[in-house]
């Protein structure tokens, strides 16, 4: 899966807090079945690795030494047995730990999407896509990383070290001291070796990241890259990153190459004193060979579970950064929320209206002033004016993706912050400017204005908005999969699929945000007449940029800097001469223009087959 | 820790890009190859110290049994198995700083070369390949390279040594018993192989719906207007867990299998264990074999089965690092474009006297775009270039720069053949502005230098972007000039891209334009500012414009047209206005337009 990742997220350093622990535990509780499981295979898997150095010195001690065949042959037994019960041990804690993972990777990210539904419009425009993502795909899969295999790890590393101990003591004290006071120095010196690499290791990540954008960039500009000569300097701008990256990929595989060794080398120190006092005893006869063994043995393995827990360590603060990432992202509360009392209703049919209505974003600068108006039931107003006067907004806090920030707007009598959320987006057809599309058929991207609606209805919908015909040209009909993002599609045909979703709707307030790319004379005029069909009878609301839409319009708004400058139909606003008028004649010479000059304008985008 | 970064020998192409995919391998590693060998030698020596840690063990015990070791003679035997530990562990060492050294090295030089290479392949190459495939070849695949240098032929080589060395050993105690160990080797390397390939697919599939949940959800985020428009959240809840709860599934499958493959080659190899030391137990106890020669085995044997699975993983990974380097080769093996070359050194800038001598022009066999192309033009001339799409006009500028040479006929640039001169000298004289112009991702201010290679001063950059009217637009943003630009930071509209790349091509200063003036992407406010910034850009320069506006036609010095890749109108406006053709019509469309839109007044004033 593409992993997303930000650059700047890999700084973060964050220490394991109460609340996040907490937090943590809280979501592997319904899975303590599993976890128990887990453990007790673990704790069991361990004991019996450090069980096994106990038999091979028995079978030293009591059957090759003493020259014991059948103990020997019983011990072996003994031994094969074991190996199968670990065997089964291992299978069932691998088996839950990895269940418990993707268990617990299916639920975050379930939860994380879930969440995302209920969040408000504003929360979308002021975070980036790729953040977002990030969270639900790379940081649930940190967090469960660090649930399954650094619980079950440190586990392992745990018990591994105590019961080697528990044994080795049992054994020979003496010498089971000179192990044990090389522990502690061998575990601190883990821990700052491998914190130093995964240091290392996440700058020439990030480094690497950087690397991979200046590629990119370079790739796709690459015509520019020519035109302007820019080959020899971009070289030189891009060593210097695959340099950056080079030395901290090296540091980190240097200090790597460093680690091992040197536990190694502190290790040997217990294992030579070990052998010079172990030998004496055993030439002494107070220690059996097998037991000088056992130590021998202990002592080199207790090297990985030191290595895992240092590796842990180093790497459970990034896992607790996607942690705490991840559990603010499902603390954000949802912005628009309906009330506490609302006031249910099965039609918005009526009256639309703004009564003082002002609104701002973030910033303090309002968008929308003191707007009023009223809309009798079944209007068409058409709104027109300069990008960023507001339109758009008005067209938000209609659809309640917003809320005034002062005054108050009516739906069919009423305040419209007393109905439910669903009660209104659920009444309100929006076609949007950039038509957007599911991957799916198309059938499925349809019946996404009514769910439960038949095959026949949705082919009735397709007809009125004159998308029916293209869609049967189709080889697979109503089945065609319309692709990513609908990338199967030219855009006139995903208009047109648009207007017919919104018909299967059949809404009670339609409104639409008009395309501005031009499409071929055929697919204008069904566009037109599926247009006409979503308004007749219905209170419709036009972002309009076709002159046809607007001349038709029962009002015209024009909104200027978040005020209704002028208002009226088109012929009265024409004879007025002011804004409108210089509006309209500018766009009807650039509309004709485009018709009639056969050499303007670029290749019509994403043209059918 | 400071590392000394010394630059690096440059790598001679053409020994990589032959068949022989070890010795490109190996040529790769070129001036790194002595670091390569003194890692393996180091890992040989590790082998040895390691194998000859449990000799000297079960020496020692037999020693301290037999004869009694005592006092100091016991001390130097534990110093010098203590000095046999360090040994192997300093070789470990070597061993690993020399393939790093060898891999990042290695990689790095081949990082670097590969954006090089890549930016100077010809038009015609990068016309056809995808940004997505030549970036994932640039970078994953070069990565597998570069863990096969740093990581698995090392680890190849050290699990291999230490099975022959331990082998070795272990046939000097006893042969029977060293060739009885090793029976299950074939087999389970066999089955670890076969596994590790099932396990790869089984990860792969479950990646890939990771791939479809990540469509899944990005659709979602970016679509989230029309799902609450539409009130669909529960719907779109319910699709994202059927997609979810299939790589969950996905997943599962993948655990069992994972878990499976352990335990059961542990029982294989677990019963060759166990099998091995009871006999070489009996044989203590029958007096063929010592004791300490049993606990020399004892541990070697461990070496010699289980690594063997590791074996069969390595092995699989290995062979995604011969794709890999193929996907390189395959980039490494198309010619870069001669930027240098020249057989004829101008003096200065050009003057910029254009002539087109029947050229002709076809990007494959028998498709040709331009045919038989004729005209001239004086330095500091407009000339028009009006056609539909497909008719060469974009193919004809495209030969100015060199960015494609013609296939028949000639140009003259001051007289001289266009080939003669050098891409790099010709480049530095002409400007093109684009269709849709692309910035970088760096300031405001720098996307105006770009094509600048001396000092530029401030005022020169401000005069730039007065001229292409994008001054005032700049200082609106809070970080003026140092804004930045792209994903990191600001998104200019398309008018304002158009501006920033005329101020670009503004400080150039070529003395040739090219020019595409499609600004259908821009709003109409924005396309007044945009005209004058060009008046300004075509003024003192040789211009070939695409033209899409019958304005920006009508002042041309000279107006060609064309039609399936000749030339079918020539001339100034006058003339061709007398002239019936496509060029009558077009400007007819004027006058069409004034009289509709006055009709239309009317018709209002009527009501």
């Amino acid at each position: 899966m593409s992993t997303y990742y930000d650059e700047n997220e890999l700084d973060d350093e964050v220490h394991l807090s109460q609340g996040v622990i907490g937090r943590l535990l809280k979501l592997l509780k319904k899975y303590w079945l599993l976890i128990l499981f887990g453990i007790a295979a673990i704790a069991f898997v361990s004991w019996l690795d450090a069980y096994f150095t106990v038999l091979n010195k028995q079978i030293i001690d009591e059957g090759i030494v003493t020259k014991n065949v059948n103990f020997m042959i019983k011990l072996f037994r003994n031994y094969s047995l074991i190996v199968l019960a670990q065997l089964a041990g291992f299978f069932v804690m691998m088996y839950s730990v990895g269940l418990l993972g993707e268990k617990l990777r299916y639920d975050l990210r379930g939860k994380l999407f879930n969440h995302l539904q209920k969040l408000s419009l504003s929360y979308f425009s002021k975070t980036p896509l790729g953040w977002i993502m990030s969270r639900v795909t790379s940081d649930t899969e940190k967090m469960a990383d660090l649930l399954t295999w650094g619980i079950i790890d440190t586990i392992w590393a745990l018990t591994n070290i105590g019961f080697a101990t528990f044994y080795m003591i049992r054994l020979n004290s003496q010498l089971a001291l000179i192990v044990i006071l090389s522990l502690p120095i061998m575990i601190f010196i883990s821990f700052k070796f491998r914190v130093r690499i995964y240091y290392h290791f996440r700058r020439s990540r990030k480094a690497n990241s950087k690397m991979t954008a200046a590629l990119n960039e370079n790739i796709t500009g690459v015509r520019v890259v020519k035109a302007l000569l820019r080959e020899d300097k971009n070289l030189k701008n891009f060593k210097v990153l695959s340099t950056d990256m080079f030395r901290e990929s090296y540091r980190a595989g240097l200090i790597s190459s460093i680690y091992l060794p040197t536990i190694q080398t502190i290790s040997a120190i217990s294992l030579v004193l070990v052998l010079w006092r172990g030998g004496n005893m055993v030439g002494n006869t107070q220690l059996s060979v097998g037991t000088l063994q056992a130590f021998i043995t202990y002592i080199m393995l207790i090297l990985w579970p030191i290595q895992d827990l240092a590796r842990v360590y180093a790497e459970m603060q990034n896992a607790v950064a996607s942690s705490e990432r991840v559990f603010s992202l499902l603390e954000t509360k949802p912005e628009i929320v309906d009330r506490s009392e609302t006031t249910p209703i099965t039609s918005l049919v009526g009256e639309v209206e703004f009564e003082n209505v002002s609104f701002h974003y973030e910033t303090d600068e309002p968008v929308i002033r003191n707007l009023s108006f009223k809309i009798p039931q079944g209007q068409k107003v058409a709104l027109v004016g300069t990008t960023g006067g507001g339109k758009t907004t008005i067209v938000n806090l209609l659809c309640r993706f917003y809320e005034p920030s002062e005054g108050t707007i009516r739906i069919a009598g009423q305040d419209y912050l007393n109905y439910s959320l669903e009660d209104i987006q659920s009444r309100i057809g929006v076609v949007l400017q950039i038509p957007h599309l599911f991957s799916g058929s198309i059938r499925d991207n349809l019946r996404y204005g009514r769910l439960d609606a038949s095959d026949e209805e949705i082919e009735e919908a397709a007809k009125l908005a004159g998308a029916h015909d293209f869609i049967t040209k189709f080889e697979k009909g109503y089945d065609s999969d319309v692709g990513e993002g609908g990338n199967q599609l030219s855009v006139g045909q995903k208009q047109l699929i648009s207007i017919a979703r919104a018909l299967l709707a059949d809404p009670d307030i339609f409104i639409m945000d008009e395309a501005t790319s031009s499409v071929d004379t055929l697919t204008e005029s069904l566009i037109q007449k599926g247009m006409h069909e979503l308004m007749s009878g219905r209170t419709s609301f036009i972002i309009a940029h076709r002159l046809s839409t607007i001349k038709n319009a029962d009002q015209i708004f024009v909104i200027e800097e978040g005020q209704i400058a002028e208002n009226g139909n088109h012929q009265e606003l024409i004879r007025r001469r002011g804004l409108y008028y210089n509006l309209y004649t500018k766009q009807f010479r650039h509309d004709l223009e485009s018709r009639l000059d056969p050499f303007s304008g670029t290749e019509k985008a994403g043209n059918p087959a | 820790m400071r590392t000394n970064i010394k630059n690096y020998k440059e790598i001679d192409v053409s020994k990589i890009i032959g068949d022989k995919k070890l010795s490109a391998l190996w040529h790769l590693m070129s001036g790194y190859q002595l670091n390569f060998i003194i890692a393996n030698l180091f890992t040989t020596l590790a082998a040895l110290a390691r194998t000859g840690m449990y000799l000297y063990f079960g020496d020692f015990i037999d020693g301290v049994i037999q004869n009694g070791i005592q006092g100091e003679n016991l001390l130097v035997s534990a110093l010098s198995y203590g000095a046999l530990i360090t040994l192997q562990a300093l070789s470990s060492f070597i061993s690993n700083w020399m393939a790093k050294i060898t891999a990042e090295s290695s990689t790095r030089r081949l990082r670097d070369y590969l954006f090089d290479h890549i930016q100077h392949l010809p038009f015609a190459y990068h016309s056809e390949a995808k940004t997505g495939d030549l970036l994932e070849r640039a970078t994953s695949d070069v990565d597998t390279i570069q863990r096969f240098f740093g990581e698995q032929s090392i680890n190849i080589g050290r699990i291999l040594m230490i099975l022959i060395v331990s082998f070795i050993a272990i046939t000097r105690i006893n042969l029977r018993l060293a060739l009885i160990s090793i029976i299950i080797m074939p087999i389970v390397l066999v089955i670890s192989m076969f596994f590790f390939k099932s396990l790869s697919k089984a990860y792969e599939a479950y990646q890939e719906q990771g791939a479809v949940l990540s469509t899944n959800l990005q659709e979602n985020l970016s679509g989230v207007r029309v799902v609450k428009a539409f009130a669909r959240q529960d719907y779109e809840i319910r699709k994202f867990d059927q997609e979810n709860l299939k790589k969950y599934k996905l997943g599962r499958k993948f655990v069992w299998m994972h878990s499976l493959f352990w335990p059961l080659t542990d029982i294989i190899c677990a019963a060759q264990e166990i099998g091995s030391n009871f006999i070489a137990a009996t044989m203590v106890i029958n007096d063929t074999m010592t004791l300490g020669q049993f606990i020399t085995f004892h541990g070697l044997l461990v070496w010699l089965i289980w690594p063997i699975r590791n074996l069969g993983r390595m092995i699989i990974d290995t062979s995604r690092t011969f794709v890999s380097l193929g996907r390189i080769t395959t980039i490494l093996k198309a010619e870069q474009e001669d930027m240098t070359t020249s057989t004829f050194e101008p003096n200065g800038s050009i003057h910029g006297d254009i002539q087109f001598e029947n050229v002709s022009f076809e990007y494959e066999k028998d498709q040709s775009v331009l045919e038989n192309v004729s005209f001239e033009c004086n330095a500091g001339d407009v000339v028009a270039l009006l056609g539909s799409t497909g008719s060469g006009k974009t193919s004809l500028v495209n030969l100015l720069p060199r960015f494609y040479d013609v296939t028949g006929g000639r140009i003259l640039l001051d007289g001289v053949n266009l080939n003669e001169y050098s891409r790099q000298f010709l480049r530095s004289q002409i400007g093109i502005v684009e269709q849709e112009p692309f910035l970088f991702s760096c300031s405001i201010r720098d996307n105006i230098t770009y094509g600048v290679h001396r000092e530029v001063s401030e005022e020169e950059i401000i005069a730039a972007a007065k001229e292409a009217a994008i001054h005032d637009v700049i200082l609106e943003f809070k970080n003026g000039y140092d804004t930045l630009v792209g994903e990191r930071g600001v998104t200019l509209s398309g008018g304002q891209k158009q501006r920033v790349a005329i101020a670009r091509t503004l400080l150039i200063n070529p003395r040739i334009l090219i020019m595409d003036d499609s600004t259908s992407s821009v709003d109409m406010e924005t396309e007044v500012q945009i005209r004058s910034a060009l008046q300004s850009l075509m003024a003192n320069r040789t211009t070939f414009i695409i033209a899409h506006r019958i304005q920006s036609i009508m002042n041309a010095d000279q107006i060609l047209v064309f039609d399936n890749g000749k030339i079918v109108q020539r001339g100034v406006h006058e003339d061709l206005l007398n002239q019936p053709g496509i060029y009558q019509d077009i400007y007819e469309i004027q006058a069409k337009i004034d009289s509709a839109l006055q009709e239309e007044i009317d018709r209002v004033n009527l009501l």
